[in-house]
This record gives C-alpha cells, sequence and structure tokens, in this order.
C-alpha cells in the first residue's frame, strides 16, 4: 500500500467550499424556479441564500485561480495539446475502463499523481468546468443579481432573458455533473479512497496496482510538493 | 330785371355763393365748423347711448386742425347732420355701433379699392371693422406721421388692440385681438412683437391665409420654437405631435397649454400643468384629485404633483409605451432607490442600482395603486434604433394591407390573442425585413385612471411572491403594445404563456422576472437532466453487479499465479 499525496489544503478547502455551496445553489436554483412545487425555502430566504453563496463561490474561485497559479500547478489542468493524438488514444482508454475495462477488473489506467492528478477525460471536463462554465455561471449569475447594475453588459450578450438562459442550463448542467461526479468520486480502490483523500490529502493505492510507467512513489512526509511520493 | 342786374347777380353768386357750395362739396367750410365747435369744443359734451355707455362728444379743435383732416367739414365725415337736424335725439345702440356707422362714411372718399391697394390688410378689416379704431376719428395723422416716433409695439396695437378679426378659408372668424393688459402681465411683457411675429413690422404686414382657425394656430406654434428650442425638441418627440402630424388637430400645440399673448410664466403658473391637460383628459381629473398628490395640491401644497411633473410637459409619452414616468416620481422622491433598497436588496450588499432594477420594469403605480389590476406590456421596439416600431411601419414592411390591421397579420390563429408562436412569427417576418424587433417590458396598472389612485407607504406592495413564482398573481395578464403613428398605443391581448415561452426568448430578451418568466422546456430538460445525472450511477453500479462474476474470476486467476 503506498500513501500518495494528491490534495493539498488549500485545494481541499477549496473543494469542500465548492461542492457545499454547489449543492446548496443548485437546492435554492430550484425553489427559485419552481416556487410552487417545492418549498424548501421561501423565495426571499432561497434568493438571499442563493446570492450570499453565489459571492462565496466567487471567492473560492478565486482561492483556485490563485493557487494554482501561483504554484504553477495549473498544467495539472491543461491537455498536452502537443500530443493530441497520443492524449486522444489515453482518453479513449479511460472511457474504455469506465465503460468496462471496471466491470471486468482491469486496472485503472490513470494512477493519479501530484502533478499527474487528472485522467484524461478529467482534465478536459474539469478545464472546462474551472476556466469556463464556472466563471460563466458566475457572470451570469452576477447579472441577475444586479441586472441595472450589470446593464450594460448584459445588452452585449443580448438581454437578460439570455442571461438567465445561459444561468439555468449551466444549473441543469451542474445538477446533473454533480451527481455523476459523486458517483465516479466512489470508483476508487475503495468506494471511500477518493472521498477520503479528499478530506486528507492523502489518497492510498495499492501496490499491486501496476504503475507500468514508474510513477509509483511512497510517500515520504516533508518533500516538497511536485514529487511524486510526496508530503505537503 | 336789367343785363346790369343779372351780371351783378350772376357775380355775386359766382364770387359768393359759389365757392361756398364747391367749398361744402370739398367739405372745406370753416364757418360750419366753428358752428358745430360752439358745442362740441365744450369737454363735458357727451351723450349716454342705449347700452348705458357715455360716448364723449367733445373735439378737440386745434388738434383736429392739424389732422389730415383738418380742413374738411364736419358734415365731411357726418353727412347726416345738418343745421336742421342737429341736434336731435338720436339713438344709437353703443360705442361700437356708433363707431361702424360713422366708419362706413370714410369709404365716401377712401375707397375699397383705393385702400386695398395701399394696404392689402384693409381688404379683410374694411368691411367688418370700425376705420376709426385703428386710425382713430379726428385726430387722424398721415401714416408717415403717425409711424414715425411710434414704439413697434404700440404701432402694433394701433389696429390690434381693438376687437378686430380675420376670416379664415373655412368661413371661421379668429379673433387677432391683443388684450395690452394680458401681454404687460405675461412673460412676455417685455418682448416686442415682432420678436414673435417675425414676418410683420411697422413697414410690413404681409397677406396671409389659413385654412382654419387650427390651422393658424399650428403655425403660431413654429413661432414659439423660435426661443423656446429645448421645449420644441422635447415636443418632437411627444404623442401630441405624433397626433397633429398624423391629423389629429385636437391634439395640442404650444398655445393650447400655454396660451398665446397671456402666456404665463410656469414659474408663476403653478397649475398650468393641471388646467392645460384637463382640457382634454378630464376623465383622469377625478382620480387624480381623489389621489393623495391631488389631495395635497388642493390642500395648497405647491411641490405636489401636476400631471406634467409625471408626464412631462413637452415631451408627452404614451403611458403604455412609456417607463419613463417614474422620472417624474423620482424627481420629487429623489432618495427612492435608497428607501427601496432597505427591503429590496440582494445580499450580501444593499445597493440601490437592486431596487432600480425593478424601477426599470415596474411602474411606480403598479406597487403604490393597491387596488389596480395590474398587466405586463410587451412594447415592441427596433432594437437597433431603440424607438418604437410603428403599426404602420410593420404593415409596410410586411407588406401587409393597412385595412387588414396588424392584429390579424400576428394573430395567425385568429383566437383573438397572440401566443408564444404568433410573437415569434412576427419577430421573425421583421427580423427578414432587416429589423431587429424586441418586446420590451412594463408592468403596470391596466386603467389610466388608476394609476393617479398612489396609495400611502403602507398600501404599496412588498411580497415578492406576487411577481415572483410561476403562475405568479400579477403577470396573469400580458398585453404586446405597438405605437400608432399618430402616437397612440395599440394594446393587444396576448397570452401569459408568452412570458415561458422558448419562442420568446429572443423577441422578448430584454424582460424577466426571476421565477417567473423562466422557459417550461427548460424545467422538462432539468428533470431530464436530473433524472439522466441518477440514472448514470443506478445503470453503471447495476452493469457492475451484472459482471462482479467476471471480476471474481480474474481475481481467482491472479490470485492462482501467485
Amino acid at each position: 500500500m503506498t500513501r500518495i499525496y494528491l490534495h493539498p489544503l488549500a485545494i481541499r478547502i477549496w473543494h469542500w467550499v465548492n461542492a457545499s455551496a454547489f449543492i446548496l445553489l443548485i437546492l435554492t436554483g430550484a425553489q427559485i424556479k419552481f416556487g410552487n412545487a417545492i418549498h424548501f425555502f421561501s423565495f426571499q430566504t432561497a434568493v438571499t441564500v442563493h446570492s450570499l453563496l453565489g459571492w462565496l463561490l466567487l471567492f473560492n474561485y478565486f482561492i483556485w485561480v490563485v493557487y494554482y497559479l501561483v504554484t504553477g500547478n495549473i498544467k495539472i489542468y491543461i491537455p498536452p495539446l502537443n500530443h493530441p493524438i497520443e492524449f486522444g488514444k489515453k482518453a479513449l482508454t479511460q472511457a474504455k475502463f469506465y465503460g468496462w475495462g471496471i466491470m471486468v477488473g482491469d486496472e485503472n489506467p490513470h494512477h493519479s499523481t501530484f502533478d499527474n492528478k487528472f485522467n484524461p477525460m478529467q482534465q478536459v471536463s474539469y478545464l472546462m468546468i474551472m476556466v469556463a462554465l464556472i466563471p460563466l455561471q458566475l457572470i451570469t449569475g452576477f447579472f441577475l443579481w444586479d441586472p441595472h447594475l450589470f446593464g450594460p453588459a448584459i445588452n452585449i450578450i443580448g438581454g437578460i432573458q439570455i442571461a438567465d438562459l445561459i444561468h439555468i442550463l449551466l444549473w441543469i448542467f451542474f445538477s446533473a455533473f454533480i451527481i455523476v461526479h459523486f458517483y465516479l468520486a466512489t470508483l476508487g480502490h475503495t468506494p471511500m479512497a477518493h472521498i477520503i483523500a479528499m478530506f486528507t490529502g492523502y489518497e492510498d493505492e495499492h501496490d499491486d496496482h501496476g504503475h507500468g510507467h514508474g510513477e509509483k512513489h511512497s510517500h515520504d512526509e516533508g518533500h516538497g510538493h511536485g514529487e511524486k511520493s510526496t508530503g505537503h | 330785371m336789367g343785363t346790369k342786374k343779372f351780371i351783378s347777380v350772376f357775380l355775386f353768386l359766382s364770387f359768393m355763393i359759389l365757392p361756398l357750395y364747391v367749398s361744402a362739396a370739398k367739405g372745406v367750410s370753416a364757418e360750419g365748423n366753428k358752428l358745430c365747435f360752439a358745442c362740441h369744443a365744450d369737454k363735458n359734451l357727451n351723450k349716454k347711448l342705449m347700452n348705458k355707455e357715455i360716448l364723449s362728444l367733445y373735439v378737440n379743435g386745434s388738434e383736429f386742425a392739424s389732422s389730415v383732416h383738418g380742413k374738411t367739414s364736419c358734415t365731411g365725415c357726418h353727412p347726416d347732420i345738418s343745421m336742421d337736424n342737429h341736434p336731435r335725439s338720436r339713438k344709437i345702440k353703443s360705442r361700437q355701433d356708433f363707431a361702424l356707422s360713422v366708419s362706413r362714411n370714410c369709404s365716401n372718399c377712401h375707397t375699397a379699392a383705393q385702400l386695398e391697394k395701399r394696404q392689402p390688410i384693409h381688404k379683410f378689416l374694411a368691411a367688418k371693422g370700425p376705420c376709426i379704431e385703428c386710425h382713430g376719428s379726428h385726430y387722424i395723422k398721415v401714416m408717415a406721421l403717425q409711424k414715425a416716433g411710434v414704439k413697434e409695439n404700440i404701432y402694433c396695437l394701433t389696429c390690434h388692440r381693438n376687437r378686430i378679426s380675420m376670416s379664415m378659408k373655412n368661413g371661421e372668424a379668429l379673433s387677432v385681438f391683443v388684450d395690452e393688459s394680458a401681454v404687460a402681465n405675461s412673460a412676455h411683457a417685455k418682448l416686442q412683437c415682432i420678436q414673435c411675429h417675425t414676418e410683420f413690422s411697422k413697414t410690413q404686414h404681409p397677406m396671409r391665409s389659413f385654412s382654419s382657425r387650427r390651422a393658424y394656430s399650428l403655425t403660431v406654434a413654429e413661432l414659439c420654437w423660435k426661443c423656446h428650442k429645448e421645449a420644441a425638441n422635447l415636443y418632437e418627440s411627444s404623442i401630441h405631435l405624433d397626433q397633429l402630424k398624423n391629423g389629429n388637430t385636437k391634439a395640442p400645440a404650444c398655445t393650447d397649454c400655454h396660451g398665446d399673448h397671456a402666456v404665463a410664466s410656469t414659474k408663476k403658473d403653478k397649475n398650468i400643468g393641471i388646467v392645460s391637460c384637463n382640457k382634454c383628459h378630464s376623465d383622469m381629473a377625478a382620480s387624480y384629485e381623489a389621489s393623495m398628490h391631488g389631495k395635497a395640491r388642493m390642500k395648497g401644497d405647491e411641490k405636489a404633483p401636476t400631471c406634467a411633473s409625471c408626464h412631462n410637459a413637452h415631451n408627452v409619452e404614451s403611458a403604455k409605451m412609456s417607463t419613463k414616468i417614474k422620472e417624474g416620481c423620482l424627481k420629487c422622491h429623489k432618495d427612492t432607490a435608497k428607501v427601496h433598497s432597505k427591503w429590496l436588496y440582494n445580499p450580501p450588499v444593499k445597493l440601490s442600482s437592486f431596487a432600480k432594477a425593478h424601477f426599470d420594469v415596474v411602474s411606480c403605480s403598479a406597487c403604490h395603486s393597491p387596488r389596480a389590476e395590474r398587466a405586463v406590456y410587451l412594447s415592441l421596439y427596433d432594437r437597433r434604433t431603440g424607438k418604437p416600431v410603428s403599426e404602420e411601419e410593420v404593415l409596410k414592411l410586411l407588406g401587409t394591407p393597412a385595412s387588414e390591421g396588424l392584429m390579424a397579420r400576428i394573430d395567425t390563429n385568429a383566437d383573438g390573442s397572440i401566443d408564444p408562436k404568433e410573437m415569434w412569427g412576427l419577430f421573425a417576418d421583421l427580423l427578414r425585413k432587416g429589423v431587429i424587433a424586441t418586446f420590451t417590458g412594463n408592468m403596470d396598472v391596466q386603467k389610466a385612471t388608476e394609476a393617479h389612485m398612489i396609495g400611502g407607504k403602507a398600501e404599496g406592495v412588498k411580497d415578492c411572491d406576487k411577481c415572483h413564482k410561476p403562475n405568479a398573481e400579477l403577470l396573469q395578464n400580458v398585453f404586446v403594445v405597438v405605437k400608432k403613428a399618430d402616437g397612440k398605443p395599440m394594446v393587444l391581448p396576448a397570452k401569459k404563456e408568452v412570458l415561458n415561452s422558448v419562442y420568446t426568448i429572443l423577441p422578448m430578451s430584454k424582460f424577466y422576472a426571476l421565477g417567473s418568466s423562466s422557459m417550461k422546456l427548460l424545467d422538462i430538460l432539468f428533470i431530464v437532466a436530473l433524472l439522466g445525472g441518477i440514472a448514470v450511477p443506478i445503470g453503471h453500479i447495476a452493469f457492475r453487479v451484472i459482471t462482479s462474476p467476471l471480476r471474481a474470476l480474474r481475481r481467482m486467476g491472479k490470485g492462482g499465479k501467485k
């Protein structure tokens, strides 16, 4: 058994704040949208919580941006654009693993390390979410938060209905995404492995999971980040 | 009689009597005039007329002698008076009647043709007005002398202080009388006549003709615009000018509200913004008077708003098409946004702009007229120009005969109400003709009278659910508003589903009410996505359960190897 340091403290905080805010934003969003059908909160409470969480999400997003830009570790989100075919093949292999390999007991083709945390599918989807979808959700959210203040910007995108349309489409996407995301989080070597790792920062990996690329590294406390067996 | 005697008599007659006769014919009779002045030099000589007016019969002899008629005998102008019949008890109805009868005698010498040749305006005046009203009677000077040294205004008033009128082509008579005292008390007291009536002067009095009194007053309005450019520019965008341009001659121009020569300073006349409007909009008066604004006004609060305070004085817009009326409210209620933001804010900060976001689409009266019925009005505008697209323009663009009407063109299923597909149809048709239409939303009261029945602060709508929930109470009535060329709004019923349809995302992309105007299709999409999201793990887990024997076999194989 090898312990791999995957998630530094700042990112763990960011992740759980993000996750909690997301869930509550989805629920309060549902309350605002389906005011007649569901009654978790009053309209005013739903809007209040939704708005406060929107700001929290913005603040949290900046933690993520600052952390990854300062550490330079933003590269873990960037697919190897200079090797698109190889990347495509890896993504296909990963998809095959989730679709079939996992059923027959194949080993996960991707082994996370601090510097190579995401498999190709995660890399593409998280990159899209972090640099496009969340910013877009935040921007349209702020447009709806104060349509008068952001009036000129709203006019540029075609009107408040367009902002609302984008915001709701993304809300629908995130609602579905978070369910799938939670399920995928249970597909570690044990159902709780990834989830515990997101609390502790460390993920256990069985040694018999052959790390074919020589990427297996035991955890040594006190190592500098970026190493394959590191502790932070 | 001998020849000598006959010659003597002939010469006597020739030298003594004939000159008297001739001079009498010319009106020159110093003796006769002396006889008249024997009485008429008396300053106290006057006559009581039938209407109880007192007519002074005094004539200043020396002034008369220096007048243009100084050598004319009295009987030249008063031929009906002679030693035989004067003085006598002659019944005269009034001074006016007397002036008219005396003026008729002027034409004995001054023929109509002669007068018209010298000053064409006489054509309209001579037949109606007494000459003496303009020219005076006993002290008439040569015109050149009369004009010299007389101020322009005084010169104009020589005639216009009299009850003279001019004829319109349609037979109407337009009074061109100018009340001197009214001018003196007006906002234009210090102006010269010719500063407004620039075509006229001491030397020029052009002949003009107008089809009607209304045509005249509309022409006069342009005189005002020369100085009042700012008001003119505002008036350009008003529903009143639109109506005038489209043939509604009842629509007001400048003088209809401000008067003409008695034009009041709006600083002094605090009621002009009510009185002038009530001339046409008297049906609104009762609701205004019943409002807290009207009541305050009646109690003497001059700061309480008038019609013009909210609707504007010059750039009056259709209330249905405009979102600017609230600017009138905000002129007095300056801190409205701040006051509203105490409770109407979006956390975490209390920004007045959030209250303004509501003001942008909700009229003040929609919340503050507690008993009013509200509706959403979606007004057709050209997105690029920001101006309304009129019914006539739409019909022309779409090649629809005007007789068909816009509603028939939009309402393709002829159910009397515009549904989402029909709104999209109009939007798409206009887009094909190069017009990017947009239906801007505005929540307002349905009846204009209700808009004036503003209640107290406590009665205002504060409950968000009234608007912000699906099928919200205040979003049940929806209308499409299209401006007509005459500025009046055409209000067409629409189905409330237009607020929630995918067809109307683009046509009404500028209107949105959180929680109530979102598309039904998105609700379905949300449910589908949620079910899809749940189906992925369930399906995957199920597949994993089914394939678990395969994994078990593999583990066993691996274990065997080990």
